[in-house]
């Protein structure tokens, strides 16, 4: 899975699970918890959709609150590897 | 009906007849082969009822149920490690002085053992414990919300631990030592849950009438969220790996959804949603 599906697979999960209309995270710095868009209790169910898409499990307790701070945030903390898309 | 400063000396009291040592209370055998007899009652096991259940043959059956009780005591053991710590810091204050606090180091004694004993036996045949999911989030609290919210997460992983307890305790079908240790913890369990609904009862009593619609409305969907939370755990896909079956997420995904897998969620609540509607800290049943 690429950079770029891995982010649009974030979005939709996020948008999805809030129902927040797509304008409350059209970028990828637009924040997460700050804006209520997940709440802590909603990230238990993030962090296991997170690990069937790393099909891996995430080590919780290396993991520290500000990783949910955004999409770009999650992808550096749990997708490090992950390359971009190549260009069409 | 007594209060919990009434109840505390008669529970200390019960605590003490029958005081119980963790390291000598029972017979732990050298393994456990998953696949050779019922680990957990099969009606228990988390994708009971559904298609995904009845696919598996009896042997494979046997398998999940045994990852699932791993599971289980996994989840009342990290259930039960805030709930110490949090003991811990309400003891000897001034609501708590005197036999409450006392009874407090019985609780905290018994939950430790009860820590020391899921953790043998999760580590002993399965060779870990399912790590919880759960991320300490800063957040505000109305007064008083601290309290009453850590007496909910006490009484939701005893209440709901209590209803596997009793359904296994007496059961001839499944491991001996698991039916032996859902009573040992079940015969603990009895006395703090009856302390918990007393005590935050109380602690309910005293905040709730000072919050504002807004408060108790935030409270009331907090506490929604968090019982269905706990139910989330007894989905884990890391069990669905462990017992060999593929696409874990999707398995916890249909079974969250399985109206048979709601049934029995709903029916597991009904003692802690009734006793949180009594009390005044849900106005409606949660979907769960």
């Amino acid at each position: 899975m690429d950079d770029k599906t891995i982010r649009e697979e974030l979005r939709v999960w996020i948008l999805e699970r809030s129902g927040a209309p797509a304008d409350r995270l059209s970028r990828d710095d637009q924040p997460i918890l700050d804006e209520g868009l997940l709440s802590s209790l909603d990230v238990v169910e993030f962090i296991l959709f997170i690990e069937s898409l790393r099909e891996e499990e995430v080590d919780i307790e290396n993991i520290e609150p500000e990783v949910f701070t955004n999409i770009d945030s999650l992808v550096e903390a749990f997708f490090p590897d992950v390359k971009s898309a190549p260009a069409p | 009906m007594a209060t919990a400063l009434e109840l505390a000396p008669r529970l200390s009291d019960a605590s003490t007849r029958k005081i119980w040592d963790v390291y000598s209370e029972f017979d732990w055998v050298d393994t456990i082969d998953p696949e050779e007899g019922w680990s957990m009652l099969p009606e228990l096991v988390s994708i009971y009822g559904t298609d995904a259940w009845d696919a598996l043959s009896e042997t494979e059956q046997k398998r999940l149920s045994f990852y699932e009780i791993v599971n289980f005591f996994s989840f009342v053991l990290y259930g039960e490690r805030p709930l110490v710590s949090g003991l811990m810091n309400r003891m000897y204050r001034k609501n708590t002085m005197g036999d409450i606090t006392d009874y407090l180091h019985h609780f905290i004694d018994e939950e430790n053992k009860h820590m020391i004993m899921f953790g043998e036996f999760c580590n002993r045949y399965a060779g870990k414990i399912y790590p919880e999911k759960k991320i300490l989030m800063p957040r505000e609290y109305a007064k008083g919300e601290e309290d009453v919210s850590f007496f909910c997460k006490v009484l939701i992983v005893e209440e709901l631990g209590d209803y596997y307890n009793l359904k296994m305790m007496s059961d001839k079908t499944i491991h001996p030592l698991v039916a032996r240790i859902n009573k040992v913890h079940h015969v603990d369990e009895a006395r703090h849950l009856s302390f918990g609904r007393e005590f935050l009862r109380e602690v309910a009593a005293q905040h709730i009438p000072e919050w504002t619609d807004e408060e108790r409305g935030t409270f009331q969907n907090w506490l929604t969220q968090y019982l269905a939370s706990c139910w989330g755990d007894f989905y884990n896909p890391a069990v669905y790996k462990d017992a060999g079956i593929e696409n874990g997420y999707k398995v916890r995904q249909m079974a969250m959804q399985h109206p048979t897998c709601r049934a029995f969620r709903d029916e597991a609540s009904a003692k802690v949603v009734d006793y949180f509607m009594d009390v005044g800290l849900l106005s409606e049943r949660p979907a769960l």
